[in-house]
């Protein structure tokens, strides 16, 4: 098991926005975690991240408990997270903002080989290697956040909305490379508001309701569930 | 108004206000430096300066200079200066991270309100402040005269004299040597990605704390050098001459852009210049009044000062 959470909670001062969540990530899976608006599903990002101090609960990765570690160290450990919003350095050019992803390596060999690796899955990203992240389109921030995240070659890549804000045609894209990503052997934690996309390419599913896990499955199963169905595919 | 004063006097008072300016400027590194990062006005930065000014001076008093002592050969002037230069950076560094470590982090860690960190600011100031006004029962204290100022070449109406040179020179090779620390540096990367967006750059690994402290350190280290061009060209200083330069800096910062660091030397250079010239104009006890009229009626019109508030960050 490389990603577990076991119980846990978190508070936004004295708002709960996790109660007790419990959620395992395999090497090799892509996991899709989806839910409405304000469920918590950024939140639980932000938590394994290491953004937000978890209240109780204990969040394990890779063998070693994290729950404690601080953000920066859990990038060296091998979490990586493209944020909700992409958050993106805009005043760093595109090359800048990859680089910024590899801050925690020394190997500058495998540094170069991960660009070239990033620049063929987004050729966008070649082609505007020398531009102000700020000054990118919605699409090719997002492509440059998820860049960014695998220049620091990670174990687990944490994928937060992927698709918000995109075109129909670059979100059947970028879900195309994120299943790619995931053939090359990097293992993802996916959370979406697109459950239709996110469950067909996932392995497994979480479904998130404020704040709890009221269900979990195989992608296929979640999609063919009533229930899930009903409440986020839009199918009655 | 005297346009004929200003006239005549347009070469000297544009070198005098040169090398002030490029004082104000290294002094306002400090300020722009830890807004960049933290969106925190640092006003104990004015104590940074004046810890570094004092302990040159002690220094100096330990090899038994004084205000009385001979200027020395180019060689002791060379010796000294860099014993002075250590002595206040290393000072200014210390003070610096110690009101980091001691007055800010602790807020941070309890998410503290931003009124706190700005009254804790003005507070560490004034007690930092008061503190060395105590010590050295606030009189002036005398400064070796370590270079005698003299006339390399005349300009205009007036000279340029090696000490002014000396400061111009100094200030420029600090603010290339940060730019290209802050721009070309994995450090320097570290420190824009905090600036930029903090909560990304903790997802990319950087550590934000050791990122702010490396901030203070900078800001002390350059507020050191400051002190030391300072305690030159004026020749004696007080516990609270700090305070006001320190305003006239934070001025400049504003002017310029705060956060932005070429911004701190424009602001520096442009207010360094037009006080001269206001005192030119008017008299020389108007100089601050006229400066910060430019202050005001500037930020009218352009509110994020010259160059626009960024430590490399161009918003789209």
């Amino acid at each position: 098991m490389l990603l577990e959470l076991e119980n846990v909670t978190l508070q936004y001062g004295r708002i709960q926005a996790l109660h007790g969540i419990s959620l395992t990530v395999d090497e090799g899976e892509i996991v899709a975690l989806i839910g409405a608006n304000g469920a918590g599903k950024s939140t639980t990002m932000r938590a394994i991240s290491g953004l937000r101090p978890v209240a109780s609960g204990s969040i394990r990765f890779n063998g070693e408990d994290i729950t404690r570690l601080r953000a920066d160290l859990r990038v060296v450990r091998g979490v990586c997270q493209a944020p909700e919003g992409r958050g993106i350095f805009p005043g760093m050019t595109v090359l800048e903002n990859l680089d910024m992803g590899a801050y925690t390596r020394k190997d500058r060999n495998g540094i170069a080989a991960d660009l070239e690796r990033v620049l063929t899955l987004f050729p966008r990203l070649k082609e505007r290697a020398k531009q102000l992240g700020g000054t990118l389109s919605g699409g090719e921030q997002q492509m440059l956040a998820i860049g960014r995240a695998l220049m620091s070659r990670p174990k687990l890549l944490l994928l937060d909305e992927p698709s918000m804000g995109l075109a129909p045609m670059l979100i059947q894209k970028i879900f195309e490379i994120i299943t790619e990503i995931n053939q090359q052997g990097t293992t993802i934690l996916l959370v979406e508001q697109n459950a239709q996309q996110a469950l067909s390419r996932a392995h497994r599913g979480y479904v998130l309701e404020t704040g709890n896990i009221v269900r979990s499955g195989t992608g296929a199963e979640l999609l063919h569930d009533p229930a899930v169905k009903e409440a986020y595919l839009g199918v009655a | 108004m005297h346009f004929s004063n200003l006239f005549h006097q347009f070469g000297e008072l544009t070198v005098t206000g040169l090398a002030q300016g490029a004082i104000i400027a290294l002094f306002a590194l400090g300020y722009t430096l830890v807004y960049g990062v933290l969106r925190l006005i640092n006003f104990a930065h004015s104590e940074v300066f004046t810890v570094g000014a004092f302990t040159a001076v002690i220094v100096w008093g330990g090899f038994g200079l004084n205000q009385d002592s001979p200027t020395p050969g180019l060689g002791g002037f060379v010796g000294y200066l860099l014993i002075g230069l250590v002595a206040a950076m290393a000072a200014s560094a210390v003070t610096a991270l110690v009101i980091e470590l001691v007055a800010y982090r602790p807020l941070r860690r309890r998410n503290a309100p931003p009124l706190a960190f700005l009254i804790t600011a003005i507070g560490a100031s004034i007690a930092i402040s008061e503190f060395v006004g105590v010590l050295t029962h606030r009189n002036n204290k005398g400064v070796p005269r370590l270079i005698k100022q003299e006339e390399v070449f005349p300009f205009l109406d007036g000279k340029v004299t090696d000490l002014q040179i000396f400061i111009v020179v100094v200030a420029l090779v600090m603010m290339v040597g940060l730019d290209l620390f802050i721009n070309r540096t994995r450090l320097g990367r570290g420190i824009r990605a905090v600036s930029q967006n903090p909560d990304s750059a903790a997802l990319m690994g950087v550590n934000k704390n050791r990122v702010i402290s490396l901030v203070f350190l900078l800001g002390g280290l350059m507020a050191g050098v400051a002190a030391i061009m300072y305690l030159l060209k004026i020749g004696n200083v007080r516990y609270d001459n700090g305070l006001y330069l320190g305003v006239e800096a934070f001025a400049a910062a504003v002017l310029g852009g705060i956060g932005n660091l070429r911004g701190a030397l424009l602001g520096g250079i442009v207010l360094g210049l037009f006080e001269n010239y206001v005192a030119g104009l008017f008299a020389t006890n108007w100089h601050s009044v006229g400066a910060f009229v430019l202050l005001v009626a500037l930020l009218m019109f352009r509110p994020t000062g010259l160059l626009g508030e960024s430590l490399g960050r161009a918003r789209a």
